[in-house]
């Protein structure tokens, strides 16, 4: 589809920012016009990346998840991520992507808090993955513009 | 329900000025920055008992159907009142009305203090950037009086819930923890470690009670291009508890304006905490402190969480709360990873 949807929403955005917010007789219209202009700006970064950043996490996720096989896990949870780690996203609709990373990241955070607490060298290797893994999440989602 | 105009705010204010007449308020227009409260600019003008004529700008700050953060406008109010004529500069508030039948909503009637910057991007360039430190200086030793207060004598103890100083932190990540369990609209792994350690490694009690601001931050605050500040706003947040909670949320890495180490855009972190206790005679012991560092990213979580969520329920479509969900939030996970040495 031509012209591409990132040149086409960052020029509207760019119009917003530099000739309608400015030109805007009330002020509070003109900065709401202005920040709708950086809300595109940043869909923009994101329209590009947005299936593949989920698409790569949760295929790390779902390995997180095949490395705990062998902790001798809670037998509740130990099922739960062992059958999301068999999963795969054959739907590759950014929706379908966000749904599936939702569901990976809440056992994430139930595998995380049983990892943390124990002092095996196994559970500490994994424990250190999933932080390298958080990391790099905070990575997939960051915009350029953000002050940190 | 009527809009709100400039002839339902001068009939509400001549309800509030007996023996005024001719009250007539103009030039009404909503500013951009409140993101918990509605924020108005008018111009009151009215003759008093004695003739004169008498001309004001006046902020109005109207509750509004949802936003950022629930807070109680009475305690705003009052932690505005009781620091006025301190060391603590602050708008004149005038009226308090927490009834909807005047203008639909409560609100609050105050003083507009103008001709002063608050944008935290006017830091970056002069003439504002050249006094940068000056206005640290001039922030942290303001927020080391709010810290050095007595909230007795400013009688705020009457206002604010109490809380004994070892029950501050649990209190406060409590409060932030459930409402990360009621607004989280997508699962927070970051911020869920981050609250499973505060739990585990709690801080020591606070070396006293003091008033906390709740939003002491850049951008909530009125500065110059000589390096005073004029006003600190924004006390919907406002409660008694450990003063380091203050001093941590203005050190929280999202401050940083100018992308760069320089906390709040102004000073570098330990330049901040040595100004801070020398305004507050208070010491900042540094494992507390990493203690609240570490908890208000938990309480600016939950704060982004809520913005997200009431804009995903429709109950308010505001460009800021997307913003802040999209943007926000990510650098929020990043600051609390850099202070649990994870990022």
């Amino acid at each position: 589809m031509k012209p591409d949807i990132e040149a086409v929403i960052g020029q509207v955005s760019q119009a917003m920012a530099q000739s309608f917010a400015p030109q805007a007789a009330n002020p509070y219209l003109g900065s709401q016009i202005f920040m709708s202009s950086m809300i595109l700006g940043m869909a923009v970064e994101e329209a590009d990346r947005a299936a593949h950043r989920r698409a790569e996490e949760n295929r790390a996720i779902r390995g997180l998840f095949q490395r705990s096989a062998g902790l001798g896990l809670d037998g509740e949870l130990a099922a739960r991520v062992a059958e999301l780690a068999a999963g795969e996203d054959s739907d590759l609709r950014v929706s379908a992507l966000e749904a599936g990373n939702s569901v990976l990241r809440a056992a994430l955070i139930d595998l995380h808090a049983a990892v943390e607490a124990r002092a095996d060298p196994a559970a500490r290797a994994l424990n250190a993955a999933i932080w390298a893994e958080l990391a790099l999440s905070t990575e997939r989602r960051r915009f350029a513009g953000a002050s940190f | 329900m009527a809009d709100l105009t400039e002839d339902r705010i001068a009939g509400y204010i001549a309800t509030r000025l007996p023996g005024a007449t001719e009250v007539a308020v103009t030039a009404l227009g909503r500013i951009s920055g409140g993101a918990s409260r509605e924020t108005y600019r008018l111009k009151l003008r009215y003759r008093d008992a004695g003739g004169q004529t008498v001309e004001r700008p006046l902020i109005l700050r109207r509750d509004p159907p949802a936003s950022l953060i629930d807070t109680e406008r009475r305690i705003e109010f009052c932690a505005y009142k009781a620091f006025r004529g301190s060391a603590v500069p602050v708008p004149e508030m005038l009226w308090l009305e927490e009834d909807s039948d005047a203008l639909d909503y409560p609100f609050f009637i105050a003083e507009e203090l103008t001709g002063f910057e608050s944008a935290p991007g006017g830091l970056l360039v002069e003439p504002y950037l050249s006094q940068r430190e000056k206005l640290g200086l001039r922030k942290w030793t303001i927020l080391g009086e709010i810290s050095r207060a007595d909230p007795t004598s400013l009688g705020l103890t009457g206002v604010m819930e109490p809380v004994a100083p070892g029950g501050c932190w649990r209190r406060e990540l409590d409060y932030w923890e459930g409402v990360l369990d009621a607004d989280e609209v997508e699962p927070q792994p970051i911020i869920r470690a981050a609250i499973r350690w505060l739990r585990a490694n709690p801080p020591p009690p606070a070396q006293k009670i003091s008033v906390v601001h709740g939003d002491y931050r850049t951008g909530n605050f009125l500065y110059d291009g000589a390096g005073e500040i004029h006003g600190v706003l924004d006390w919907e947040m406002a409660h008694l508890g450990d003063p380091l909670e203050d001093l941590g949320w203005g050190l929280n890495r999202i401050w940083c304006w100018g992308r760069d180490d320089l906390r709040g855009a102004l000073l570098p972190r330990d330049d901040a905490i040595a100004i801070w206790e020398r305004a507050s005679g208070l010491a900042a012991n540094r494992g507390a402190l990493h203690w609240w560092e570490l908890f208000n990213c938990v309480k600016g979580q939950g704060i982004w969480v809520s913005g997200a969520k009431a804009w995903m329920d429709g109950a308010t479509r505001d460009p800021i709360l997307v913003i802040s969900a999209w943007r926000m939030m990510n650098s929020q996970d990043r600051a609390a990873l850099e202070l649990m040495g994870r990022l």
